[in-house]
């Protein structure tokens, strides 16, 4: 998973868990509503039951003692107490335009809703008498709610399918909505990884967000054009450096060559001659660099032996006459197993060349180079190392955290080291520099090995 | 020597470079061309025996001078440029370019070339190679040592071509094994050593001590010819 669709899975699972924080909040806001209505009462509090309970008859006669009393007051309301016939036998600040007797339909109307506008509460008393309890108008609301229990059962149900269909439908609204912010920013965010790979490649500047797209494109172009330009120049230079060097090379071979000059005369040419050399070898190594650096090409990639390559790397220094102050010797950490890798043969041969000459170039007093190849676990280790002075730390750190070595300007290492770096890094593999035991350097280089091994 | 070359190059200061070079390594016969209409006059005219033909010309460049050549004959053409891209050499040698040296080179490796191209194109009769031990008739292929002939196998005379082209250089393992057995050549080391043992058999004095052909420890072999330092 790339770092883009990271991000993306990172904002839907924050998203559901804000959506599930969200349900969770409400959930235990309306229970702790219903808590608290139910401790609170349904009403305002007066309990016709105990009011009823504080009338009794003594003797034919009805009265309630000073705790009803006190109650009615504190709630501003009237009390009735029917017998059984419907007639008042008792009253308390009952509202002069009521009747004193109703009749049982009467009593069924307000013992559901109201009478004549006056909320009321009825109690059915055990001795057959019913309590009725009235409070001022608009002071009481009463509902009358009632439904057959299968359609009760259905209508839970249905709430539920309902409450489930929209959680469903918000999550899928929701993933839908992020996939799209998600195929929108995608181009952008890869569009800023590869450029700064140095490999973009334009984007569609149609869509909501084809402006950031343009701007985008516009700053890939500049980068491009920047680093073309800078590749072209390179190239130009070099390549009128060619011509005009080869005489030099030419001329100054045909003079060292010649018999009838001076000896002297003869050491001062072969002197322009390896100068003319280090400049060819430079102009090859600006070329190479730029075209990697740059990524001009892509490197080819076939399936080579590095066991070959390093053979063929070895035979090279040694077919072009190696000094005897210096021993070079090849050998393979597991021999007839083939260390079979993709990549290109002349690029890593480049690279094994410019290490053994690195190590020809600073050990001027002559040292013994052993290059070895070998294969473990998937991976194929190239190591190349001397017995020579070897590095000081401060440089070998600086090599390893892959400082951008100055090339040229005061770079004892030239342009080698630099390459190899880049080479290593074109085939996917590490390079690691370090302090030979007891001297010298050891260079380390890991590829991993062809599928096929 | 009797073979005639053509130098082409539209700077006049290296076609006398080039002229100079080859006059000092004893080649006498050389016609010059400074352009691509030039060279195919003097090609058609003077039958050189090889073309050194630069690439980058104004007008006809040496690309176009090759196909034209090519149409109609085999002459080897070794290609010199300034552009050393890997590309540009597949593209020479994709329309029949025999070798490519890229600018600047040094004049001995010019030479070598040309020699190299020149053995393989017109092979010396009776070609023999002379060793410590022996002698190699290449033509026959056979090796003649203490006045007994001695045959070559096919695979032999393939390994012994390829250690000679390189003489006095190291040879690697698998490059002689591509030599023998093509491209795919892997695993036929212990059939190169099967192969080496039979020629030390053939050219050498003590086999189990050569000194022609002698091993370089674990990169390859080395043909040492007779006189040559080793």
């Amino acid at each position: 998973m790339n770092p883009v669709q990271r991000f993306f899975r990172r904002y839907i699972f924050s998203t559901i868990g804000i959506l599930a924080l969200f349900l969770v909040v409400n959930l235990l806001l309306v229970l702790t509503v219903l808590t608290a209505g139910y401790m609170s009462g349904t009403d305002n509090g007066l309990s016709v039951r105990s009011v009823s309970s504080h009338v009794t008859e003594q003797g034919g006669v009805w009265t309630a003692d000073d705790t009803a009393l006190a109650l009615l007051q504190e709630h501003d309301a009237w009390a009735m107490l029917l017998d059984e016939s419907g007639t008042v036998v008792w009253e308390q600040g009952l509202p002069e335009e009521l009747p004193r007797s109703y009749t049982s339909a009467q009593v069924a109307s307000f013992s559901r809703w109201y009478l004549q506008d006056y909320p009321v509460k009825v109690w059915s008393r055990e001795d057959g008498a019913l309590m009725v309890v009235g409070f001022a108008p608009d002071t009481l609301v009463k509902y009358y709610f009632s439904m057959e229990k299968p359609s009760l059962l259905m209508f839970l149900m249905g709430s539920i399918v309902v409450f489930v269909c929209n959680l469903l439908l918000m999550i899928f609204l929701m993933l839908r909505n992020a996939r799209r912010v998600e195929k929108a920013m995608s181009p952008i965010l890869q569009g800023i990884q590869d450029l700064s790979r140095g490999s973009y490649q334009s984007l569609d500047e149609r869509g909501e967000l084809a402006e950031i797209n343009a701007g985008l494109n516009r700053a890939g172009d500049y980068l491009m054009r920047k680093d073309n330009t800078r590749a072209e120049w390179i190239r130009g230079v070099s390549h009128d450096i060619r011509t005009p060097l080869s005489m030099v090379l030419g001329y100054a071979s045909e003079l060292e060559d010649d018999d009838a000059l001076p000896t002297e005369a003869r050491q001062q040419a072969g002197m322009i001659r390896r100068q003319g050399e280090r400049l060819k070898s430079l102009v090859d190594d600006l070329n190479l660099t730029t075209k990697l650096e740059y990524a001009l090409k892509p490197i080819r990639r076939e399936a080579v032996d590095l066991v070959e390559i390093g053979r063929q790397a070895v035979s090279e220094v040694l077919n072009s006459g190696l000094p005897e102050r210096y021993e070079i010797a090849f050998s393979e950490a597991h021999p007839g197993r083939a260390a079979r890798i993709e990549g290109d043969a002349a690029l890593l041969r480049r690279m094994l060349d410019n290490l053994i000459r690195n190590s020809i170039v600073h050990n001027p007093q002559g040292c013994r180079i052993s290059v070895t190849v070998s294969v473990e676990d998937g991976r194929c280790t190239c190591t190349v190392t001397d017995d020579g002075t070897g590095m000081g730390a401060a440089r070998l750190e600086a090599l390893n955290r892959e400082a951008d070595v100055p090339s040229t300007q005061g770079g004892e290492h030239g342009l080698g080291l630099k390459l190899v770096r880049q080479i290593v890094k074109a085939h996917g593999g590490t390079v690691r520099f370090r302090q030979a035991t007891p001297q010298g350097l050891k260079v380390s280089i890991v590829f991993s090995t062809s599928h096929d091994e | 020597m009797e073979h005639k070359i053509l130098l082409v190059d539209d700077d006049r200061d290296l076609l006398e470079m080039l002229c100079s070079i080859f006059r000092r390594a004893g080649y006498t016969e050389l016609v010059t061309a400074s352009s691509g209409q030039e060279a195919l006059q003097a090609w058609r005219e003077q039958q050189p025996a090889l073309i050194v033909l630069d690439v980058m010309m104004p007008g006809m460049d040496g690309f176009e001078v090759l196909r034209e050549i090519r149409r109609t004959s085999h002459v080897p053409v070794l290609m010199l440029t300034a552009r050393g891209e890997a590309e540009d050499r597949i593209e020479g040698l994709e329309i029949g370019a025999d070798d490519y040296l890229p600018k600047p080179f040094l004049p001995k490796e010019l030479l070598l070339r040309v020699q190299a191209i020149l053995h393989r194109t017109y092979p010396e009769p009776n070609r023999t190679v002379v060793l410590a031990a022996s002698t190699v008739d290449l033509e026959r292929a056979e090796v003649w040592k203490n006045g007994e002939r001695l045959p070559l196998t096919a695979k032999e005379l393939q390994l012994f071509q390829k250690l000679y082209e390189n003489a006095g250089r190291i040879v690697t393992t698998g490059i002689l094994c591509e030599a023998i057995c093509g491209e795919f050549w892997q695993g036929y080391e212990s059939t190169l050593s099967t192969h080496i043992r039979h020629l030390r058999e053939k050219i050498e004095e003590n086999p189990s001590k050569p000194v022609s052909l002698v091993t370089a420890k674990g990169l390859g072999y080395r043909l040492n010819l007779k006189g040559a330092k080793s």
